[in-house]
């Protein structure tokens, strides 16, 4: 009996290592991306969507990264291939990473979205809607993302 | 063996049957301070509830004794919670206060974006949080 609940023990821990602790693999897509090389001084807008996280995420944190995408793919298909939208995963416990979190004060998993025009730079913090709905409410938070994007597409 | 099993069943159905409570009203209520989380809970989302518990006990203890103001965390994700879900929209990580007069609910607002845009910075988070229950309490 004691090598059954031992070995059961084994494979709980074993399973639970494996299912919470593997990056997004959406997030890999990101990584060698530069955020270096954008001209600040653009005169037709650029929007930066940045999806901070830390190694070990959080099921809600993945979600919002999840549905930043699925925005991405279902609605900006072309904007994203012309470079008016870049998506970037930041890990925030990278050191890389230290002086772009400390811009944004991201500090835990935080979503924000940027927008570039004519040397001027406009944020907004979306991570308190992500928290509340990208996880079981997905389509209310894709509405808000959306509705950021539109405006700072639009705003010259 | 069969006696563990049957326990752990008992607890099961139990727990479904008398799932969280939510605290009731008393005539001296003037404010509740709902938090609301998902299941498996990030590191910010557990600093936001302790953060403000903290605040709660260490500057309005007797509002809390008194149950002046009420203090309640609960699980988006469990059935039981359902309808407050709904009520207040809170599907994820969700800081919510509710003014009550004469035991009926006056102003409603959601400082989830306030919560974790300030929670990185404690003392800012401590200094605003605390205004905002002053302010909730005079209403």
């Amino acid at each position: 009996m004691k090598a059954i609940l031992r070995s059961a023990l084994m494979l709980v821990v074993t399973l639970s290592f494996l299912f919470s602790c593997q990056p997004n693999k959406n997030a890999e897509k990101e990584k060698g991306s530069s955020f270096a090389a954008i001209d600040s001084n653009t005169t037709t807008p650029i929007v930066l969507i940045y999806n901070f996280y830390g190694t070990h995420r959080c099921p809600s944190c993945v979600a919002i990264e999840n549905a930043t995408i699925e925005t991405l793919d279902s609605f900006y298909r072309e904007e994203v291939k012309a470079g008016k939208i870049k998506r970037f995963g930041i890990n925030i416990d990278d050191p890389q990473n230290e002086e772009l979190c400390k811009k944004y004060e991201a500090y835990g998993s935080s979503i924000y979205v940027t927008q570039i025009l004519k040397g001027k730079a406009q944020t907004k913090n979306l991570t308190g809607e992500g928290f509340k709905y990208a996880l079981n409410k997905k389509e209310k938070f894709i509405e808000i993302l959306k509705s950021t994007i539109d405006q700072f597409l639009k705003e010259e | 063996m069969k006696k563990l099993f049957s326990f752990i069943l008992i607890v099961f159905f139990v727990s479904l049957f008398y799932g969280q409570q939510v605290i009731q009203l008393t005539p001296k209520t003037k404010l509740l301070v709902y938090y609301f989380h998902v299941t498996h809970r990030c590191n910010t989302c557990m600093k936001i509830e302790e953060t403000v518990k903290k605040v709660l006990t260490t500057y309005f203890p007797n509002e809390l004794k008194n149950n002046v103001i009420i203090f309640q965390s609960f699980n988006c994700e469990l059935p039981e919670n359902k309808k407050l879900v709904e009520k207040y929209q809170a599907y994820g990580s969700t800081l919510v206060l509710t003014s009550i007069k004469n035991g009926k609910e006056m102003k409603v607002e959601d400082i989830t974006e306030f919560a974790f845009s300030k929670i990185n910075n404690e003392t800012l988070f401590t200094t605003e949080f605390r205004n905002k229950i002053k302010e909730f309490l005079v209403l």
